[in-house]
């Protein structure tokens, strides 16, 4: 069973990197960092909640629970009918589950999958960054976990755009090489195709 | 086979819910809504299993939108505990749902390719 997974092709350099961007090693950093800002998240959540009277925080002090007690906060909650910080912690816990999920060649096998991480990674990270950033201009306090978490997100954005990137280049030349947007659809969902296999192998070859 | 390992435990806590949570007792609806998901979830996270059966996970999209929605609906405000695990429950659905059982191989067509250029 495990062949296909010791199978050399699953573990190659791909454009335009010198290393495979969907290997484990690339992917699991990813969803460690991801767990520990989920886990900073459900922690304020239950402060938002009322489940823990108090919030830590070694610089801005009461800030903090200013911040997640304010009415923007609370108008969140009832809009959404979750504390915002929980919504938060289903971003990170949704970047660590879909770096998890897929081979280490999923930029070819499963780029919808690839897709799905780097949306929940890429613009979620980079809103919820700028948002944390504007808390202090809006609330006018500070909350030290918030900006430890919005500066994780940044650095998933780092971590993660690689794969992105490789499995765009692919999608791309997939679309241009076969002219056609049905090929394109059925290689986004995993499908494969003579382009799509013609594709990865140069892809890899051209690789650094 | 992961995600279906943590939808089927999904499932089970969402069965002991309503009785950590309690729904108004007038409302047998809501009990019976928890307690219902429960049951399917935990039927499509198994049947999963099955190999002809193997995408019914991707219909805990539907209960997952489900639970979300009827939130919505019946909220009260501020909205009460109860509710607000139904839908925590339901993102966390919509979130598992989506990942293939055999999500570290490669989906079937590309497995197939695979081999048989290694057995050539």
């Amino acid at each position: 069973m495990d062949d296909i997974l010791r199978h050399p092709s699953m573990h190659v350099a791909v454009e335009p990197w010198d290393y495979n961007p969907s290997a484990w090693r690339q992917r699991i950093p990813i969803c460690l960092l991801a767990m520990a800002a989920c886990l900073i998240a459900v922690y304020m959540g239950l402060f938002q909640w009322g489940l823990i009277g108090s919030v830590w925080d070694p610089v801005f002090g009461e800030q903090s629970a200013k911040v997640l007690k304010s009415d923007v906060s609370h108008r969140m909650h009832r809009w959404f009918l979750l504390p915002d910080a929980i919504f938060g912690a289903f971003a990170y816990l949704g970047d660590a589950i879909f770096g998890l999920a897929g081979s280490t060649r999923r930029w070819q096998y499963r780029p919808w999958m690839v897709i799905l991480f780097g949306l929940d990674v890429i613009p979620l990270g980079i809103v919820s960054a700028i948002l944390v950033a504007l808390q202090g201009l809006v609330v006018g306090s500070w909350c030290f976990l918030c900006l430890v978490t919005a500066a994780i997100s940044l650095v998933l954005v780092w971590l993660a755009y690689d794969e992105v990137w490789s499995c765009l280049v692919f999608l791309h030349r997939v679309r241009k090489r076969s002219g056609s947007w049905r090929t394109l659809w059925h290689t986004v969902w995993g499908r494969p195709s003579d382009v799509a296999d013609e594709v990865a192998r140069e892809l890899v070859r051209e690789a650094r | 086979m992961w995600p279906r390992v943590v939808e089927v435990m999904f499932g089970c806590w969402l069965a002991i819910s309503p009785f950590i949570f309690t729904h108004p007792p007038d409302q047998p609806l809501l009990w019976w809504n928890d307690l219902g998901c429960a049951a399917v979830v935990v039927a499509l996270a198994l049947a999963s299993f099955h190999p002809r059966w193997r995408r019914a996970h991707l219909l805990e999209v539907a209960v997952g939108a489900w639970l979300i929605g009827a939130g919505y609906f019946a909220a009260e405000q501020p909205p009460p505990a109860a509710t607000q695990n139904d839908v925590l429950v339901g993102w966390l659905l919509l979130m598992f749902a989506v990942i293939p059982s055999e999500t570290n191989r490669p989906p079937a067509g590309w497995e197939r390719r695979l081999r048989s250029e290694t057995r050539d």
